[in-house]
């Protein structure tokens, strides 16, 4: 792998030679999979969208951008980190989305029982952030770029998987869930294009 | 006023609200503090309410600094503005809107009432569900398919039409003792459907019912109460073979095989056959096979393809008095009539073609005459030699007739010259 700006460090010179293919290969695949997922992430936001009604599919419509605790957007100074960084932050992303959308998903089976194509949407798109943040931690492991230690559970994430009940009205249930969508396309859009620079003949 | 038990009040039909993760905090209505914007509250939140009764809600603002004004605050309904003769101001923070014969809402997940600040951003906003309770479901009928288990369908009441999300439930016991039961597979055959897969007694009744429940209320079914036996159904015959009985033109055999799931049982089983012409959509229906496993079709076209299709009702199983269902139509089965040999409609050869006509009227008023028979007779075969032949018996016939009879001058049957 030539040395490039974003790039990581390639491992030991004597190992990388049979590494760098079957590396070059797995970034391939899994720039290939943030793509397509990206895409399911964006019927999803669509059909979400339409289910809640107007004005949720209007253009213009513009909630308020209310924070989620444990996920934030990508920040602007995002593009400007080290690459290794960048996917690092989209693998926690990633870990932290699963739970977000089961609870998304559990409300919208109350509020849309008779969409199931929207509850498998997120139903798939819970796994699907497991499977490619799983698929970027993989990359990072190889690359010598991973987390050392064991990887714990988003603290935010695991308090939403077992903490005790917050009421809340359904206009704000159906905002939420469209933050939530929301969030899951930038994310996945980010990962794709953070991957995209490792790739041979990626920017400069 | 519509049918069926109402539920909680109407105006504030709420149930408890369902559990949400903590991390789903900011929620809209909670103020942020330091944030310096302003927020609001939407009462009542998520209302519940019939077609055709009115709401009267409020937005009351609060915000950081304090001192936020209802002034400029304005409603949408599904993302429609709504006129601002519905709102007033009820005070410095608090925007009221009354809204009058309710339609029914639009989407299951509620009807989105917003309350937006002066310039267009979202305050807060709240869900309403307008529409009916559910009215009593009818018309309850069930299956069972070689007595292994039992499929239900109902027709909802009022249509089905509420505006609100309604769950139906099959409920099912055994007459006389036994507890209720609830059908777990929904949907199986229609909307209106479930199907209940094993563990069903025979000789036994049973009561159903369905219970249909909305925010507004429920309903329930009148009960039927049926024997298992009653109401049996099995697959199509298998092995359905058509063909044909030796030359006859106008007939088909028909052979199946009896239902394996219900051979040990079926002692009474009724067949019908039902046929159609290949081209067509019309079927001719054979009733009273009773108990046999062949037919023979008669009376059909010569030299056409038939579509046969056959199916069963194992009624009588066990004893039963009832009916019985029929099964669906075995898959089509198709074989064609021999041709008819016979001149006449459908073909005959009449002669071979001849030569080809010479000219003059006569010939070329023949020639058209014999044009139109090829298209509207059966005889698709006639020519001018025919005619030419035809022309010689006439006149070796008409010199005979001279020759044998000049004092019996009757007149030839057909002209020999020109026609006029």
């Amino acid at each position: 792998m030539s040395r490039r700006e974003g790039s990581l460090e390639a491992p030991q010179a004597d190992s990388s030679v049979s590494l760098l293919p079957h590396l070059e290969a797995k970034i391939r695949q899994t720039h290939s999979l943030a793509h397509l997922l990206t895409k399911y992430a964006e019927q999803l936001l669509q059909e979400y969208v339409q289910l809640q009604g107007d004005p949720f599919g209007l253009p213009g419509f513009s909630p308020p951008r209310l924070p989620v605790a444990g996920l934030s957007a990508p920040a602007p100074s995002h593009a400007g980190l080290p690459v290794h960084e960048r996917l690092r932050l989209d693998a926690a992303a990633l870990a932290a989305l699963p739970p977000l959308l089961d609870a998304v998903r559990r409300r919208q089976a109350e509020l849309n029982p008779r969409a199931p194509r929207l509850l498998r949407r997120l139903e798939d798109a819970a796994r699907q952030a497991r499977a490619l943040g799983a698929a970027v931690e993989a990359l990072l492991a190889a690359l010598g770029a991973a987390n050392r230690g064991p990887r714990a559970e988003p603290p935010a994430a695991a308090a939403a998987a077992t903490s005790a009940s917050a009421a809340s009205g359904v206009f704000p249930a159906k905002v939420l869930g469209l933050r939530v969508c929301g969030l899951y396309r930038e994310w996945l859009s980010r990962t794709e294009g953070d991957l995209g620079q490792l790739l041979p003949g990626g920017p400069a | 006023m519509p049918a069926g038990r109402r539920g909680p009040a109407a105006q504030s039909a709420r149930r408890p609200p369902p559990l949400l993760p903590l991390l789903l905090l900011c929620v809209l209505g909670a103020p942020r503090a330091g944030s310096g914007a302003h927020t609001a509250v939407i009462s009542p939140q998520d209302p519940t309410l019939l077609i055709g009764s009115s709401l009267q809600a409020t937005c009351s603002v609060h915000g950081d600094p304090p001192g936020a004004t209802a002034e400029g605050l304005y409603w949408t309904l599904n993302g429609r503005r709504l006129p601002p003769e519905l709102s007033r101001v009820l005070n410095t923070s608090t925007l009221a809107l009354a809204l009058a014969n309710l339609n029914g809402s639009r989407q299951q997940s509620g009807d989105n009432l917003v309350c937006h600040a002066r310039d267009g951003s979202i305050l807060a906003g709240s869900c309403l569900y307008v529409g009916l309770p559910p009215e009593k479901p009818f018309n309850i009928s069930c299956w069972s398919k070689n007595m292994k288990d039992l499929t239900c369908r109902w027709t909802p009441g009022a249509h089905g039409e509420t505006f609100l999300h309604t769950n139906y439930s099959l409920k099912y016991k055994l007459r006389w003792y036994g507890q209720d039961n609830t059908c777990e597979e929904y949907h199986t055959v229609g909307p209106h459907s479930c199907h209940i897969p094993k563990d069903l007694a025979l000789f036994t009744p049973y009561e159903i019912w369905v219970e249909a429940t909305n925010r507004l209320g429920s309903a329930r079914s009148d009960v039927l109460t049926l024997d298992i036996l009653d109401v049996v159904t099995t697959d199509p015959p298998p092995d359905v073979h058509v063909s044909r009985v030796g030359g006859l033109e106008d007939q088909l055999s028909v052979r199946w095989v009896s239902p394996p799931a219900l051979k040990d049982f079926l002692f009474q089983a009724k067949y019908q056959i039902r046929y159609r012409v290949e081209d067509s959509v019309d079927w001719k229906v054979v009733d009273d096979v009773s108990n046999q496993t062949s037919c023979r079709l008669a009376g059909l076209k010569p030299g056409t393809v038939y579509f046969v299709q056959v199916r069963c009702n194992p009624f009588g199983i066990y004893g039963s008095k009832k009916a019985g269902i029929w099964s669906e139509w075995s898959h089509p089965t198709a074989a064609s009539t021999p041709r008819s040999e016979r001149p006449g409609p459908g073909g005959g050869a009449c002669e071979p073609r001849g030569g080809e006509p010479s000219s003059g009227p006569v010939r070329r008023e023949l020639k058209q005459f014999l044009g139109w028979l090829k298209k509207h007779a059966y005889c698709s075969n006639l020519s001018f030699r025919l005619y030419d032949q035809w022309r010689a018996w006439m006149q070796k016939s008409h010199k005979t007739r001279n020759q044998v009879g000049r004092r019996d001058p009757s007149p030839s049957p057909l002209p020999t010259g020109p026609a006029r």
